[in-house]
């Protein structure tokens, strides 16, 4: 049985070791605005902030490019850095790029690596907690939206999705749902039925 | 406070001006996110009280020397709108009074927030007062705790705050705008309702000892509704769709 917790609320009366959750006494609380789940111990927020970690995907904005480094942006408040050498064509400020988190080093600055540039399209923000379920289990989810709407998406766990070709308002639109009802079951099927209905826009 | 040499009388035949008991609150009403382009925000409807939040970050602290390398720092505005009293506001930037509650504010956040999540951060929260009758604070902190809440930021707890007067010896809860300027004092108190830690003090006035820790039975089992109220205000949002397609 899943239910909605808040920060401060109990979650299990025994020491759980789970993402997000904080104990005290002998007894698990929650830190965050989430759903959990009961039998299998594990809560997911609802709301939530990135946390960066090894290998993760991002999707990130140049903001300076240095002589040996380019500062990214990547909507959190983690800084992300590439170091040039391992970039093949030197980037420009306002190039997006998809890369690895390599490390969180000790000033918590993202160092990323395999930096791939991504030439036009859209780039647009969502929460970064709804990114597991805009991806699926086995990204059948984000599968099914480009299969459904022809177009390349990219998405970041830092919660930045770059969409290009196909129909892209379609596209943006099923990602829209899915981030507002993430916390549905059934999903699925209502994301195929949008992307079935009578053509929007093509 | 009681200076005033024409004093109203506040207790009518066992009842307060606004035909309340002693330890009854306000009528409230809390709307959670709102606005789109905070992290996150809270609408807060206490008594005549309107109170709007709104928090951003966490992002890099700004100017540099604010910053915390170990945890994140917090920037709180507490600020009143121009019409939102029936005294003049001739403008709404930080007066004595304001910087006060913002600092108090901060120092109740400070408590509940998991600042070592991120170094070198800072975490804005904005306080705004449209419309005000007595207990801003106390609507400021309970309305910026939900505010924190759907940004996702990480706290140990959800407070609340709530304010205890005394009107001759009684003992009341939830002070408006006329028994806040003719009580004998007025005390408000934030509580982590996890433990029913204590984050906020302040007093106006003068209570004994004894007067102190019924206010803050009181406040505490009053407060009960006003932490339900905040933990419904929360999974609304979420609910309403569940309704939606009946899961």
């Amino acid at each position: 049985m899943s239910r909605i917790v808040i920060p401060g609320e109990v979650l299990v009366e025994k020491p759980l070791r789970t993402e997000n959750a904080m104990i005290e006494d002998n007894k698990t609380f929650s830190t965050v605005l989430g759903i959990f789940n009961d039998e299998k111990g594990i809560l997911t927020p609802l709301e939530g902030l990135w946390y960066p970690r090894r290998g993760d995907i991002v999707l990130g904005i140049i903001e300076e490019a240095r002589l040996n480094s380019y500062n990214v942006e990547l909507s959190s408040p983690f800084k992300g850095i590439i170091i040039a050498k391992f970039v093949e064509t030197r980037l420009q400020r306002g190039d997006v790029v998809e890369a690895e988190v390599k490390e969180l080093d000790e000033s918590k600055t993202v160092v990323l690596m395999r930096p791939r540039k991504l030439f036009g399209g859209k780039v647009f923000d969502v929460k970064p907690s709804k990114i597991p379920r805009i991806i699926g289990k086995a990204s059948t989810m984000l599968q099914q939206i480009r299969d459904g709407t022809k177009s390349s998406v990219t998405v970041g766990m830092n919660g930045r999705i770059w969409v290009k070709g196909g129909n892209v308002e379609l596209a943006i639109k099923a990602i829209h749902k899915i981030s507002e009802e993430a916390h549905t079951s059934g999903l699925t099927e209502r994301v195929k039925e949008l992307l079935e209905s009578p053509r929007q826009g093509v | 406070m009681g200076s005033s040499t024409n004093k109203p009388e506040l207790i009518v035949n066992g009842k307060r001006l606004d035909g309340r008991g002693f330890a009854d609150l306000r009528p409230m009403k809390i709307i959670a996110g709102g606005l789109k382009n905070a992290a996150g925000s809270a609408y807060m409807e206490w008594g005549n009280n309107k109170v709007l939040a709104a928090v951003y970050g966490p992002k890099e602290a700004l100017p540099k020397h604010t910053q915390d390398p170990d945890k994140a720092v917090i920037k709180c505005k507490y600020s009143m709108a121009p019409f939102s009293s029936l005294e003049e506001h001739n403008r709404s930037g930080p007066n004595r009074r304001a910087i006060e509650i913002s600092k108090v504010t901060r120092e109740v956040f400070e408590k509940v927030i998991l600042r070592e999540d991120f170094p070198g951060s800072e975490i804005d929260i904005f306080i705004e007062v449209l419309q005000s009758d007595g207990g801003t604070r106390a609507a400021g902190i309970t309305t910026a705790a939900v505010a924190l809440a759907t940004s996702g930021i990480p706290m140990t707890d959800l407070p609340y705050a709530i304010s205890v007067g005394k009107v001759g010896d009684t003992l009341i809860l939830d002070l408006n705008k006329a028994e806040d300027n003719y009580s004998d004092a007025d005390m408000p108190i934030a509580i982590g309702p996890r433990n029913n830690d204590i984050l906020l003090l302040q007093m106006d006035g003068s209570l004994t000892k004894e007067q102190i820790s019924e206010g803050l039975t009181m406040a505490k089992k009053a407060g009960e509704s006003v932490a339900r109220l905040q933990r419904e205000a929360l999974k609304a949002p979420y609910e309403r769709i569940l309704e939606k397609y009946k899961i």
